[in-house]
């Protein structure tokens, strides 16, 4: 049960998305984009989040398309994470999504409210980064398409009232050897002690961890630390964990000591599997 | 063994609940709503331990839709089922985090909760109790002052003064001392089994009102609706004809909704707004946290062998976490003391099993009642010996196991009738987990395979006056209704019921209607939903029941076919002359009395009733623990197989056995869908859950969220379940109990086979694979 009032709307275009967001706002209160909706209710109902209005964006066509345009693959932002898999458009993302939650939520998040989310995981995320995904973004009447590395810092960088409307992908990235670890407490649906994806091109390895630091985060750093065959594989590992952007998290999912321990074994999952041997 | 004569009995009959169920049209309580209707909510601690030094509810009040508000200094008063020590509301100062402080009515649930959010609690924090052991120590912060001054609900209970022990309950069986000096082989190791949740499906949910009449009418998702009565009636001062109870279908209890909590909550609810209906209904953090949850255990246990591994001394030391209040853990320290040993021989035993009263949320029953906990240290305990011996730890199992003529640690002496045969169970569950292919096995790089096992036991530790009633009546068309006062909290007991007056009747399932709604004003009493009871308990009054509707049946039809009511049968229907069944009567021509063509009328209608109390149960004796607590001991084998990756500690659950001798079986279907689920529920708790606490003793993860548990399709890839049958005269067509057994022995082989997989002792759970990983780093270190 959510105790305050609110408000919900669900426009049905863009320009009325934006309108509603900056009228709101210009009275003073607060107004919230959704698309899934389930962060929002379950952080409601105990009041970790606070909206006067809440506005929906599933009825915006341009948020739900999932298709193949010329070159591209193009996600709307409220596809829901099991018509991404199920559509198997691109496998790799298909793949890292189905391991977020259980089947029956996945039927409401969104990969738009998952790279949104308040959370520290935002698994979907990862492939993303690896395969240089554009965005395509809404301010006022000022749509634009830029890469994902650009907004993406720990999480994503939108200014109020920026509303999130596709992701875009480059279908030559789709046939890419890949691969998508996830390590979890005990049950296969629970957050990450460790979510790794990774992808090689080019004979090169793109990695991009979730669960480790409190954000997401790919690094040009540690790819060429794996990179680097002189090296002998562990120590090529050992050398990661000695370059990670913060520290790792300690937390109910797993202290930081284990989740080292397990990093360092998906790790060499992941060199063996994408066959990066010596 | 199933009586192949039987129709009914002995039939995977479906779940006559299982349409209403699976179409989703079954209404449950939280599912009412209605023009008028109020709603409470709670304001609840944030604190662990703390004085309450004010309540202020001025800005509460001011909130729409607010019509009252309760506090503690309303209504300071204790209550409790075995030991009076619980306030309903928390007053003068709070013991656990989620403690009821004070009550909000108001129009709408939204605005109850919203005005909850504005009361402001000073609180000045008390030290903290945060776990057993400092629990017991000397000069540990009280978290009762007085404990030894409550009033005793059940005799069998032993608060000390000036202590946290809640109760202490002790077994002094022959002399352990000596035995123990003079044991060849010993061992001794301690465990730890964390506090966790019943996680039911549907949160506890409850409406009262108080009607102009006076009358209470409580509507609640219980297992205990007569308890209900009596808690209104004791602590309230209710007439208790003045108190009806209503319980319809309930999402799932496991124990959790035995406890009398919210519906004195809602009672004072109702009354300060005038006897309006109120409904009060948990969110899942409420009935996580505020609601009870199930006991931490902590244990020692020694044992003493010979060198053929014979067992001659046996000490249990065991401390339950009852957490803020003695609710049910009271009762679980008993039942964990009576069983202490676990099935097996022991002359002579030593046990001492203490309530501790820590800052936690408090526990109360959680299906098992004790025996998980204990079985894990028992069941561990034997593999270790059995290491120690160079003994197959199935043979050190074989070689002890109780039978008849045996005595129990209270000294019951053991029959044919009240315990089952552990010796086939064990040999069946050998088989069934091909034990002689090997404990373990490599199976490929960085994976072993490793098979489990424990045996387990349990009574079921009833009052001594624990009853149970049923009434049947019959339809113009010759089907019967069969009313009686057993809760449907989704184990199948309806079924159950159904099946054991359909096969008295010699009819159809079909033809017998099971009233699934309980209400006390026309139900027969029955002592309470719990404790695997009600086959044996309401069975045997169903029995009875139709029996008594028989010889009714009898007599009216000797009547009509001018015979004696001896030389005729009931079934199909009909009642029939033995030597010649086609000459008879259709039960429909007589059900509701018998009519001649001459418009003349005899006998009337049919009405049956039964009704069964338990015999010769004593409490025990307050030194040794004499005494006979329960009627019959079902006894079980379980055991696990799981693949462990040597290198990360991840582990499968490939393969899951449960072997039980619950007397006959009334339905294989039902009754292997309550071993799997049973034993999956174990799992999840040996694998996953637990209540964490910070250092002010907050639960760190009291929602769904940070709560971790096994989820559907997470089960034992291969799920075996077989049954011995070895008939308890006395039971409902030779039934005993089976409702808990399912989860007793899976944390104990669980935490078996992975102790060999990981070659390191496995003490403590859950089992996840950084306590592994834990464990050998430790261990190797
Ligand atoms: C059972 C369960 C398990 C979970 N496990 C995982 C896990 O393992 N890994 C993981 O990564 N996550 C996990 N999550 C978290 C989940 O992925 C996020 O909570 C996600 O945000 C929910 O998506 P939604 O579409 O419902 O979000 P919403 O509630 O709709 O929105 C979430 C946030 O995103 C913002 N937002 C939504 N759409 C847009 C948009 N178009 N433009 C700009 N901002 C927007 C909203 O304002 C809000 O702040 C789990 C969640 C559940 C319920």
């Amino acid at each position: 049960m959510i105790s305050f009032d609110f408000m919900y709307f669900q426009p049905s275009s863009i320009t009325e998305t934006i309108d509603m967001y900056n009228g709101v706002h210009e009275q003073g209160e607060k107004a919230m984009y959704i698309s899934g909706g389930t962060e929002f209710i379950t952080f409601a109902r105990t009041n970790k989040v606070y909206a006067d209005v809440i506005i929906d964006s599933k009825g915006i066509p341009e948020c739900n398309v999932l298709e193949m345009r010329n070159d591209d693959v193009v996600i709307g932002a409220a596809v829901s994470l099991n018509k991404i898999t199920n559509s198997n458009l691109f496998p790799f993302l298909g793949a890292t999504v189905k391991q977020i939650a259980d089947h029956t939520s996945r039927n409401k998040i969104t990969i738009g409210g998952n790279i949104n989310s308040e959370l520290i995981y935002k698994e979907s995320v990862l492939p993303l980064l690896l395969v240089d995904a554009r965005v395509k973004v809404v301010k006022g009447t000022d749509v634009r398409v830029v890469s994902l590395k650009s907004l993406f810092d720990r999480k994503m960088k939108l200014s109020p009232g920026e509303l999130l409307l596709q992701i875009i992908i480059d279908s030559s990235y789709i046939e890419l050897p890949y691969i998508s670890l996830k390590r979890t407490k005990f049950s296969k649906v629970g957050y990450p002690v460790v979510s790794v994806a990774a992808i090689l091109k080019e004979n090169q390895l793109r990695v991009a961890f979730s669960g480790v630091c409190d954000y997401p985060f790919r690094s040009d750093e540690i790819e060429a630390i794996l990179n680097d065959s002189t090296i002998p594989i562990v120590d090529r590992i050992d050398k990661v964990l000695g370059n990670l952007p913060s520290s790792i998290v300690d937390d109910l999912q797993g202290s930081r000591e284990y989740r080292s321990f397990v990093l360092k074994n998906v790790l060499l999952d992941v060199m063996e599997e994408m066959e990066m041997g010596e | 063994m199933a009586n192949k004569s039987w129709s009914t009995v002995g039939k995977p009959e479906q779940r006559i609940d299982a349409v209403e169920k699976s179409t989703g049209k079954v209404r449950y309580i939280g599912d009412y709503s209605a023009p008028g209707l109020m709603h409470a909510k709670l304001v609840k601690s944030t604190q662990a331990h703390a004085k309450i030094i004010s309540i202020d509810t001025t800005e509460a009040w001011k909130m729409p839709g607010v019509r009252a508000i309760i506090t503690g200094k309303m209504f300071p008063f204790h209550i409790g089922p075995i030991l009076a020590d619980r306030p309903p509301l928390a007053f003068e100062k709070v013991r656990y985090y989620g403690e009821p402080v004070a009550i909000i009515v108001a129009d709408h649930e939204h605005q109850a909760k919203h005005a909850t959010e504005k009361v402001k609690v000073v609180y000045e924090p008390l030290p903290i109790v945060n776990s057993v052991q400092q629990a017991f120590l000397k000069d540990a912060p009280l978290v009762h002052d007085n404990a030894e001054q409550y009033t005793k609900i059940i005799s069998d209970v032993y608060p000390k003064a000036s202590t946290n022990i809640g109760s202490h309950i002790k077994i002094r069986k022959g002399d352990f001392d000596t035995a123990w000096a003079n044991s060849e082989e010993t061992i001794t190791a301690t465990y730890s089994f964390n506090l966790s949740d019943h996680v039911a499906m549907e949160t506890r949910s409850t409406r009262v009102e108080i009607n102009p009449a006076g009358k209470v009418i409580v509507h609640s998702c219980s297992q205990s609706p007569f308890t209900i009565k009596k808690v209104l009636n004791q602590f309230f001062n209710v007439e208790v004809g003045d108190i009806l109870v209503h319980i319809p279908m309930v999402g799932g209890a496991f124990g959790g909704k035995g406890t009398v909590q919210l519906e004195p909550l809602a009672y004072l609810a109702s009354k300060a707004v005038g006897g309006k209906v109120v409904k009060l209904e948990f969110d899942r953090e409420e009935d996580m946290t505020t609601a009870p949850c199930r006991i931490g255990f902590d244990a020692t246990v020694q044992l003493g062998v010979t060198k053929e591994g014979k067992l001659v001394a046996g000490k249990y030391t065991y401390l339950l976490d009852s957490g803020a209040y003695s609710d049910q853990a009271a009762g679980i320290t008993r039942a964990a003391a009576l069983d202490c040993t676990g099935p097996y021989n022991i002359p002579n035993v030593w046990c001492d099993s203490y309530c501790m009263y820590t800052n936690h949320p408090f526990a109360t029953s959680f299906r098992g009642y004790g025996h998980p906990e204990l079985t894990f240290a028992v069941e561990r305990t034997m593999d270790q010996l059995a290491e120690k011996l160079q003994m197959d730890p199935l043979q050190l199992r074989m070689i002890n196991g109780i039978k008849p003529g045996h005595t129990t640690p209270t000294q019951t002496v053991l029959t044919a009738n009240n315990i089952g045969d552990l010796e086939k169970c064990i040999h069946r569950a050998k088989e069934l987990i091909k034990w002689d292919e090997g404990q373990k096995v490599q199976s490929g790089k960085n994976k072993v395979r490793t098979k489990g096992i424990s045996t387990f036991w349990k009574t079921s530790t009833t009052a001594t006056n624990a009853q149970a009633g049923a009434i049947i009546i019959f339809e113009a068309d010759g089907s019967v209704n069969l009313n009686c006062a057993a809760i449907e909290l989704g184990q199948g007991t309806k079924t159950i019921l159904g099946q054991i007056l359909a096969e008295k009747l010699g009819m159809d399932m079909n033809k017998v209607h099971v009233t699934m709604e309980v209400n006390t004003q026309y139900d027969p009493h029955q002592w309470r939903t719990v404790a695997s009871s009600s086959t044996f308990l309401a069975g045997k009054a169903v029995v009875f029941a139709a029996d008594h509707a028989i010889a009714q049946l009898k007599k009216t039809a000797a009547v009509v076919l001018q015979c004696s009511p001896d030389d005729l049968e009931v079934g199909g229907g009909r009642v029939y002359l033995k030597p010649d069944p086609t000459f008879g009567v259709d039960i429909k021509d007589i059900s509701l009395g018998y009519t001649y063509p001459s418009g003349h009328s005899i006998e009337g209608q049919i009405v049956g009733i039964g009704k069964h109390i338990q015999r010769h149960l004593t409490p025990m004796d307050q030194q040794t623990g004499f005494g006979k607590p329960g009627p019959w001991w079902s006894v079980g084998v379980q055991a696990i197989e799981i693949e462990l990756d040597t290198r990360d500690f991840t582990y499968s659950i490939l393969k899951g056995v449960t072997v039980l001798d619950g007397g006959t079986i009334i339905n294989p279907m039902t009754a292997t869908q309550q071993m799997r689920g049973g034993m999956y529920m174990g799992l999840s708790y040996a694998t996953s859950e637990k209540f964490v606490f910070d250092e002010q003793g907050i639960v760190q993860n009291s929602d769904l969220r940070g709560y971790p548990m096994l989820r559907y399709g997470e089960q034992p890839t291969e799920y075996l379940v077989d049954f011995i049958e070895s008939p308890a005269i006395d039971g409902p067509f030779g039934a005993r109990g089976i409702g808990e057994y399912g989860v007793i022995g899976a944390p104990a082989c669980l935490a078996n086979s992975l102790s060999i997989a990981a070659d390191v002792e496995l003490n403590e759970l859950p089992l996840t694979p950084e306590s592994i990983w834990q464990k050998k780093k430790e261990g190797t270190k």
